[in-house]
């Protein structure tokens, strides 16, 4: 599935860079470029449009969030365009302005998850295919920091961690398999929860996960 | 006797004194600016700066007049009134008007004879009446101005006596013969009348020689008119300096102000730069590393056709990694606080020396060990230097001399490559010279410069022992 797949680096750690060229190379993946800077990415995605642009936050030239300006602009022009944000922390703020419209083709991961070749693997191909995947971490903090806590309080444990899954991003089928139930079981939970928190069902995962988070947000 | 010698540069005179030869050797320098001041001297009556200064003592003196009534009687009556409460708020009100009366002293001197004085921090009053009563009497720039007008009023009357009278009496002496003979004719006047008993010019035989001795006297008054003048005004440029300027403690209170501002940026600068060193180096080699062993991990897993070499390549980076963040992490711990410091800054600095890739030569002497954090900046100043000059210098040998003298410390590096070194131009804002004179200026020492184009170059610190 994943030979197919273009991806352009933006990374300016060149020690981060080339072993992500050499791992995402080593699965499959086509890297159609890797550049070090915003300009770069741009000029590069104008020349040779992949599938999906793995971007860190933190670029040149001031070093703070260089790289969530280029991906909201690069989505604005290239709108099929897949962007995975890459970081040593997670923000919450920059999750929201990310997602400020769309989640599909979204992602955000800390640059860890890389430790764990077959999850990012796989997170990159849901967002190359038009899915999300957000970072447990970022799940967490808009869990923790959420207003809802009452209506949350009204979920069982087990609804807590399909909410929490389904928010990063996941299908059904992956929820079943991280938590080892039938995908049946993941359907009941998941229509248990629209119906505790009061969220309008929707099939694509993508808009599940945009129906999560402003219900958090909110 | 005396004797001058011109032959040489300069001038020797040679005289005989008590039995002993005794010679004063002027140097040429000197002789020119002797030479250059009979020139000029003559001249001074036409100049601008000698009108200015008597124009500025004319009118400060009536100024001092006025304020020094306005002053008698506020505080006069606040003192009076002390026993109801309204007399604190008429001293009050007189402390406000004699901060006026300085500023307008100061615009006097500033407009009149260039002298800049500047300007004591604006009054700011604490909220409510109270708060105002108690800013406006505990204001020290008030209380010093009403210094400034009391001891200026025997000023002016010296300066009247002594200076004025002159300029007075050269005037009414050259305009002798346009006075009529009798009422109308001025008296004689402070030198004149002090110096000269009266009579002393008049050569009763004839008017016209009389009158022609008595101009005669007004011209060479008038030759020396500005220079008493001057010494007057000079007394006065130093009372607005001393009383009229912002006071020491304020100015105190403002470069430590400053200092800190300083010390907060710096450490600020310094916790964001470690950040990006973290975030930069070993963070990012972390991740490389823990990729590389999730591979390596995986791959092992696929336990159908296992890749050994692909495997043995992935750990061997790996390996290589985890020892280059180590190195890093060390560097940059260093980089924070050098461990070698603890054991003090004499062992530090000869690690250093040590490191440096310019032969340096080091000595420290001291009997008293300074506080660690002068330690510390010490520390950092030299490690700092020793960069720039093994990067920017182009030297071939350096030296660092660590010396006591009494409560400082003193600090010099010196190389002797090519000079020319700028705090502007040397490293960025934060970690540069820049960066270092801030660090000095906070515990109130001193970075000097000297780097003349060519070299060589002598950098000199001094920090208090204590800090």
């Amino acid at each position: 599935m994943s030979d197919s797949i273009r991806v352009a680096i933006a990374e300016d750690s060149a020690i981060l860079r080339d072993g992500l060229v050499q791992l995402l190379a080593d699965r499959g993946f086509e890297i159609t470029d890797a550049v070090s800077d915003p300009e770069g990415l741009h000029e590069s995605i104008t020349r040779d449009l992949p599938d999906v642009a793995v971007v860190d936050i933190r670029m040149p030239p001031t070093f703070t969030d260089e790289g969530l300006r280029a991906a909201i602009e690069l989505r604005r022009l290239h709108p099929t365009l897949g962007i995975l944000l890459f970081s040593q922390y997670i923000e919450t703020r920059y999750a929201a302005e990310l997602l400020a419209d769309d989640a599909a083709g979204i992602g955000y991961l800390l640059k860890d998850r890389v430790a764990d070749v077959s999850d990012f693997v796989e997170a990159l191909v849901r967002v190359a295919s038009g899915g999300t995947a957000l970072d447990p971490e970022v799940v967490t903090q808009l869990l923790g920091a959420s207003r809802k806590i009452h209506s949350l309080s009204g979920l069982s444990a087990r609804e807590r961690e399909v909410l929490s899954l389904m928010a990063e991003g996941r299908s059904n089928a992956a929820i079943a398999t991280a938590l080892v139930i039938s995908e049946g079981a993941v359907e009941k939970h998941v229509a248990n929860i629209f119906t505790k928190l009061d969220l309008p069902v929707s099939q694509s995962d993508h808009r599940r996960v945009l129906a999560v988070l402003r219900f958090l947000d909110s | 006797m005396m004797q001058a010698d011109a032959s040489g540069p300069g001038v020797r005179l040679g005289f005989k004194h008590g039995g002993k030869e005794r010679v004063i050797v002027l140097s040429e320098a000197r002789v020119n600016q002797i030479r250059h001041f009979g020139r000029s001297a003559w001249r001074e009556p036409f100049s601008t700066q000698a009108w200015h200064e008597l124009a500025f003592f004319m009118v400060s003196s009536m100024l001092t007049g006025v304020g020094f009534v306005f002053i008698a009687v506020t505080m006069g009556a606040g003192v009076a009134l002390t026993v109801t409460f309204i007399g604190l708020v008429v001293v009050a009100a007189s402390l406000r008007g004699a901060r006026g009366l300085g500023r307008f002293h100061r615009t006097l001197a500033r407009g009149f004879i260039d002298e800049v004085v500047e300007e004591p921090l604006p009054f700011s009053a604490r909220p409510g009446f109270f708060g105002w009563l108690q800013s406006a009497l505990r204001d020290r720039v008030g209380w010093r101005a009403v210094a400034y007008c009391v001891i200026k009023v025997p000023l002016s009357a010296f300066g009247v006596w002594f200076a004025f009278s002159v300029w007075v009496d050269a005037f009414f002496c050259l305009t002798y013969p346009l006075w009529g003979a009798g009422a109308a004719r001025p008296k004689e006047f402070g030198v004149v009348l002090n110096l000269f008993a009266p009579g002393f010019l008049s050569v009763q035989s004839s008017g016209f020689i009389h009158g022609l001795f008595i101009f005669l006297t007004g011209g060479l008054l008038l030759l020396l008119a500005p220079w008493p003048m001057r010494a007057v005004v000079f007394a006065d440029r130093r009372l607005i300096h001393a009383l009229l300027g912002p006071d020491p403690v304020t100015a105190r209170v403002r470069s430590l102000e400053d200092a800190r501002t300083q010390t907060v940026d710096a450490s600020a600068a310094t916790l964001r730069r470690i950040e990006r060193d973290l975030h930069d180096g070993t963070q990012a080699q972390l991740v490389a590393l823990a990729m590389q062993l999730g591979q390596a991990k995986e791959k092992l897993a696929e336990a159908g056709d296992l890749d050994i070499d692909e495997v043995r390549r992935l750990i061997n980076d790996a390996h290589g990694g985890a020892k280059e963040a180590i190195v890093e992490l060390r560097d940059l711990a260093r980089g924070i606080h050098p461990p070698v410091l603890d054991t003090g800054l004499e062992g530090a600095l000869s690690t250093l020396a040590a490191r440096s890739t310019v032969p340096v030569e080091l000595t420290v002497v001291w009997e008293e060990r300074p506080t660690r954090a002068i330690e510390a900046i010490a520390y950092f100043c030299v490690a700092e230097l020793l960069a720039n000059v093994a990067q920017h210098a182009n030297a071939s040998r350096a030296s660092v001399r660590c010396t006591q003298h009494g409560k400082w410390l003193r600090v010099v590096v010196r190389d002797d490559g090519g000079g020319g070194a700028q705090p502007a131009l040397i490293g960025s804002s934060s970690s540069g010279l820049r960066g270092l004179i801030d660090r000095v200026h906070a515990v109130d020492g001193t970075l000097e410069v000297n780097s003349p184009a060519g070299g060589p170059t002598i950098m000199t610190i001094d920090l208090p022992l204590h800090a």
